[in-house]
């Protein structure tokens, strides 16, 4: 411990310590400009529809356990929802996301439908033996989406048709919401 | 010669979404200070940071002083440490050190430099959230009261206080270390 007192106060002590240096890795910038780049380019392009991939219904579990990581997106599996349940006019479906990753510590989903995980939006799946899980409601129409491992990893579903505007650096993949009422 | 922020911020407005990458760069180190003492933790205060600038870019364009870039990024920072350790209190969760930090003071200072630094650390913890906030801000940031008033929207009178109490927190707690 440094000479207590010594011709300094403690808190001179105090506030040097304190006003050492902190430093971020260097990710960090990177992490804050995918984030930044995904918002500009929702703004530039609202109602976009080149990753207009359509996904159907996907049942398989088993084909899913059969890879190391393997993502299963499953639509329309609660179809009983109230007809209030909408987002900015789309109706809101329920929407199981699935990664098998028995490695990973924690696993969310982030989207451009939960403002990818801002304000703390991200869906955060539960572990069931490696196989990571969660339904959530999702408006209706064109989504991009990835799960993000361990806080950090940013992870396409390989299951699933990869969005074709990945020049931010980070994968993500295409999703598209049926409107059940139709 | 480096462009300032009002250029910075009137380029990103104009479309040019990589120049926020240089408003990142210049201001990441210097608030990511603020926010590990702040929050106790790296985890925590990265994705406040994180936050902070996304929601800055959100809202750019009602930066009424692109000037002054850093300090209204300042006060969203603040902001975000704000609900960050409202939101940890209400989990439970323990005020726990800046291990990155206290490894790094391990390789660079003597053993009995870091277990200062942990003291310091675990003082800082032991203040209310109010009275860190407000040392912080007056000492470690260097701030005047007006500003940290205009930050924080609590009056200087208030903030005065807070400081106050936090020094004295401080000085007990270090000294009690100290002669333990």
């Amino acid at each position: 411990m440094p000479e207590w007192g010594g011709g300094r106060t403690t808190l001179e002590m105090i506030v040097q310590e304190l006003q050492r240096p902190v430093a971020f890795d260097e990710t960090f910038e990177r992490r804050v400009m995918v984030r930044v780049r995904r918002l500009h380019a929702e703004r530039r392009s609202r109602g976009w529809v080149a990753i207009a991939s359509r996904i159907t219904h996907r049942p398989g579990w088993a084909a899913a356990l059969a890879a190391s990581v393997v993502a299963v997106v499953t639509l329309g599996l609660m179809r009983s929802r109230p007809d209030s349940a909408r987002q900015g006019g789309a109706p809101l479906e329920p929407v199981q996301f699935v990664l098998v990753a028995p490695e990973a510590h924690s696993v969310a989903v982030v989207g451009d439908f939960n403002d990818w995980g801002l304000n703390d939006s991200a869906l955060v799946a539960t572990n069931h033996e490696g196989v990571w899980s969660v339904t959530a409601p999702v408006p209706a129409g064109v989504h991009r989406y990835a799960f993000l491992v361990n806080g950090k990893q940013w992870v396409a579903d390989p299951s699933a048709p990869r969005a074709t505007d990945d020049d931010f650096g980070m994968p993500s993949s295409a999703l598209v919401v049926e409107d059940s009422t139709r | 010669m480096e462009s300032s922020d009002a250029e910075l911020v009137t380029r990103v407005l104009h479309g040019e979404v990589n120049a926020y990458g240089a408003l990142v760069s210049r201001y990441r180190d210097r608030y990511a200070r603020y926010a590990v003492h702040m929050l106790g933790n790296r985890e925590d205060a990265e994705e406040a940071l994180q936050d902070a600038f996304t929601r800055a870019y959100r809202s750019l364009a009602r930066c009424e002083e692109p000037e002054r870039f850093g300090a209204w990024l300042f006060r969203i920072l603040v902001n975000r440490c704000r609900t960050s350790g409202a939101r940890r209190v209400r989990r439970g969760r323990t005020f726990v050190h800046d291990e990155a930090a206290l490894m790094r003071a391990s390789q660079e200072h003597p053993a009995e430099q870091t277990m200062w630094r942990e003291e310091i650390d675990r003082a800082l913890g032991e203040l209310n959230a109010d009275q860190r906030e407000a040392f912080l801000l007056k000492y470690v940031e260097e701030l005047g009261y007006d500003e940290m008033s205009e930050i924080t929207g609590v009056g200087v009178s208030a903030l005065k206080m807070r400081v106050m109490r936090a020094c004295d927190r401080l000085r007990t707690l270090l000294r009690e270390v100290h002669s333990a």
